[in-house]
């Protein structure tokens, strides 16, 4: 077991260092950076000073190192558009979009989970039909689609919810479903089929044979063995979910991550893009 | 007909029925579209759907919306298409010369999909189409480059399992070519899988497209695309609620039909591949 363990944290580590680099490569390569930030009647002699002192004169490979080395410490520079330590900048805006990201997993988990399996239990009623059909649709609509339309019939119609911005529980209403739906459409499609393979199980057919309530031959031996592939894909969504938020961030005006990372790569701010794109790596399968 | 083979076919026919349509409109655009997309008329701008003209409504610049998400279909469905070719080929050939193969390039090949899964697919599409610019190759491009690596895992896959079937170690010990192997017995088996790796990911290319587009990266005004115009509503979703309704249904009701056509294929292909 902990060989398993030892080896799993140097894959890990190994393609954290991976993406890292790639992460510098590609920054690197969206454009000049520096020529973005000075105006316009600037003298060429002030461009390189500039350059000069931000270290981006340096030859390539002298610029990774100084990358890595900074990022082992904790040190990804300072954010060009801030003039903040980037670190610290995208320290500040983790915790709403994690606190986005796990208050959308738990409504997934809540949701879809329940569903599949009722949905299974009750295979062809109206329910299964109701419920995959949601699942379905939810799957196909995009999210950032979902999300206006939610803002226009909730907030500007009705105006029962705010249109974006953070603050209390009704800010997170929206986000968050936007945020599931893809998510919990997936997990919900998969816990259906998924408990109906393992109804299919022979051991099934021996608990019922024993004669056991109906809710301990299902919440006992199937949610068990059902459990395996819902696990594996949860693991994979949550990562998505990390990097999804791109999207649902920007329409709700969320204060995290995402935003940041687009407003970023949008302002050509270099150091600002290292930390959150190497930060929404999925967990280690 | 039983009652699963109906709703399965069933869903499928509705599935085709909509792609159908989405291909209709972006191969008709030109000729069913009323107006210019790209021309506006100042004097007709932010009219609400069922103004005489146009039955969608218009935009702020007075173009017609329902010509512009027309012309809207074509650039979804052409780079979802190209998208889908492009990564089909490139990940398929990969991954059968991975499988087939072996060896330490094989395994290295594997490593590198496995880094690159590890980003989230939108915001690694996102990430290279800033670097490689915007307009409508390079959005393909970057959605390609993104998206090669899960034929590549598939493909590998399948031909790891098929290249142990009898009929594969039978032509192998007599004699046949490899080459020959390959071509003949490896591939016809495992295109299934390709054609519904390709039929699944076809929906998420046009709405990856859709989200990078409205981001602002991607494809670019004037050229109408569902993305952008949704992107552009944002501004007057108060006033002109259709100029994000109408783009977005469409895009929502062309990714079900493929999504279901998708789904159809792979009940019918293989019902063992779940998402």
């Amino acid at each position: 077991m902990r060989a398993y363990l030892v080896s799993r944290l140097a894959q890990t580590a190994l393609v954290v260092f991976l993406s890292l680099t790639a992460v510098f490569f590609l920054v690197r390569l969206a454009g000049d950076p520096v020529l973005l930030f000075l105006p316009m009647d600037i003298q060429a002699k002030d461009v390189n000073e500039f350059r000069q002192r931000l270290g981006f004169n340096d030859q390539l490979p002298v610029q990774y190192a100084r990358f890595v080395l900074g990022a082992v410490r904790g040190d990804f520079g300072e954010s060009l558009r801030y003039r903040r330590d980037a670190l610290r900048l995208v320290l500040e805006r983790l915790p709403a979009t994690l606190e986005l990201g796990v208050t959308a997993l738990l409504l997934t988990f809540f949701l879809a989970i329940p569903v599949g399996i009722v949905s299974a239990t009750r295979r062809g009623s109206l329910f299964d039909y109701v419920g995959m059909g949601a699942a379905v649709l939810g799957q196909a609509i995009p999210g950032f689609w979902l999300g206006l339309m939610l803002i226009y019939f909730f907030s500007v119609r009705l105006g029962w919810l705010p249109t974006g911005g953070i603050g209390g529980p009704a800010h997170f209403v929206m986000p968050c479903v936007v945020l599931a739906s893809f998510c919990a459409a997936r997990i919900a499609r998969l816990t259906r089929s998924s408990v109906l393979d393992t109804l299919n199980e022979e051991y099934v057919l021996t608990a019922r044979a024993k004669g056991l309530a109906e809710w301990i031959v299902i919440g006992k031996h199937t949610a068990k063995n059902s459990a395996i592939p819902i696990v594996t894909l949860a693991g994979l969504e949550t990562g998505q979910l990390l990097g999804g938020a791109v999207i649902t961030e920007t329409i709700f005006a969320w204060p995290g991550l995402g935003r940041l990372t687009v407003q970023a790569l949008q302002n050509r701010d270099s150091p600002s893009c290292s930390p959150p794109s190497s930060s929404s790596r999925s967990p280690t399968r | 007909m039983s009652g699963a083979a109906l709703r399965r076919n069933g869903l499928g026919g509705l599935g085709l029925t909509l792609a159908v349509l989405a291909l209709l409109a972006a191969l008709a655009a030109p000729v069913l579209a009323p107006h210019d997309p790209v021309k506006g008329d100042f004097s007709q701008g932010l009219k609400p759907p069922g103004t005489p003209g146009h039955p969608l409504g218009t935009d702020q610049l007075g173009r017609d919306t329902l010509s512009r998400v027309l012309y809207g279909a074509r650039v979804a469905l052409f780079i979802g298409l190209c998208t889908v070719l492009l990564t089909a080929i490139v990940g398929g050939i990969l991954g059968l010369l991975a499988g087939f193969f072996g060896g330490w390039p094989g395994q290295a090949l594997m490593r590198l999909c496995d880094v690159q899964l590890s980003f989230p697919f939108v915001l690694l599409a996102l990430t290279i189409n800033a670097i490689v610019g915007l307009g409508l190759r390079n959005i393909i491009i970057s959605l390609a480059a993104a998206g090669w690596v899960v034929y590549a895992r598939v493909v590998r896959g399948e031909v790891l399992s098929v290249k142990q079937r009898d009929y594969v170690q039978a032509a192998a010990a007599l004699g046949t070519g490899r080459g020959r192997i390959l071509f003949r017995h490896v591939l016809p088996n495992v295109a299934p899988s390709i054609i519904i790796v390709a039929s699944l990911q076809f929906s998420q290319f046009i709405v990856a497209e859709a989200a990078i587009s409205f981001l602002g990266f991607g494809v670019q005004p004037p050229t109408p695309a569902w993305g952008s115009m949704l992107s552009e509503s944002r501004d007057f979703l108060y006033i002109a609620w259709w100029l994000a309704a109408f783009p977005g249904a469409a895009l929502a009701l062309t990714a079900l039909g493929v999504n279901l056509v998708g789904d159809w294929l792979r009940d019918v292909l293989d019902p063992k591949f779940r998402v």
